[in-house]
């Protein structure tokens, strides 16, 4: 999806994934993820300097670990086209 | 949890296109309001003449919710004396917080952020503004924190 934003892009990136999308605050998209079933994490992440630093206001973040399947993945893909279409 | 309820028409378009947005020249009082563990920011200037709120603006970031309750808040408080904003508060309070409060026509296009009280976690972002407002409107306070 075009309208998201990856946040931090190491080369041995550990599975946490901060993201923002293009008009949507990640409040929101926290609670419209959260109607499907899918959670996040939303906001400052306690990491309020290094957001600051970004010049972000808030991300959303999704973190993976061992029991995650692919279709978790694939259930958090589609929870953000539906954020998307609730937001025109 | 019905995400309509939540996101309505009126609460998009006010997010899309907030009204009153931007500074206040002239403004007579001012207040900033934060909400420290999501990181909204919402700063309030407004001009008041005797009792009456003439002017309010409102500059800042947010989420959806927050910005159209402050976009919703300052045009239902322009032209409004201090009894009567205070009587809104009320309103609002009542709305946002009470399970089974009954609609009150009283409160206008301010009633569509009644989906909020089924979303606990949002109703900070709805009632930041209105606690800056209390603050702008008490020459007390100049910051509101929802922490």
């Amino acid at each position: 999806m075009p309208e998201i934003e990856i946040v931090g892009t190491a080369a041995h990136k550990a599975a946490v994934l901060s993201f923002t999308m293009q008009g949507v605050h990640a409040h929101d998209l926290g609670t419209i993820l959260d109607a499907d079933g899918v959670a996040v994490r939303t906001g400052h992440h306690c990491a309020m300097p290094v957001m600051t630093f970004f010049g972000l206001p808030a991300t959303a973040r999704a973190s993976f670990g061992c029991y995650n399947t692919e279709e978790d993945v694939a259930r958090l893909a589609s929870a953000l086209r539906r954020a998307r279409e609730v937001f025109g | 949890m019905d995400l309509k309820e939540l996101y309505r028409d009126v609460i998009l378009d006010h997010n899309r296109h907030p009204r009153n947005f931007g500074p206040l020249a002239d403004a007579s009082h001012h207040a900033e309001g934060n909400n420290p563990l999501c990181g909204d920011c919402l700063s309030l200037a407004l001009r008041v003449n005797g009792d009456r709120i003439e002017e309010i603006r409102f500059e800042g970031s947010g989420c959806a919710i927050s910005t159209a309750s402050a976009s919703l808040m300052t045009e239902a408080v322009k032209g409004k004396d201090r009894p009567s904003v205070r009587q809104l508060f009320e309103r609002m309070h009542a709305l946002l917080t009470q399970p089974d409060a009954a609609p009150d026509p009283a409160l206008g296009k301010l009633a569509a952020l009644s989906g909020v009280r089924e979303f606990p976690a949002r109703v900070k972002c709805a009632s930041l503004c209105w606690h800056t407002l209390n603050a702008a409107l008490s020459a007390s306070a100049a910051t509101v924190s929802t922490e």
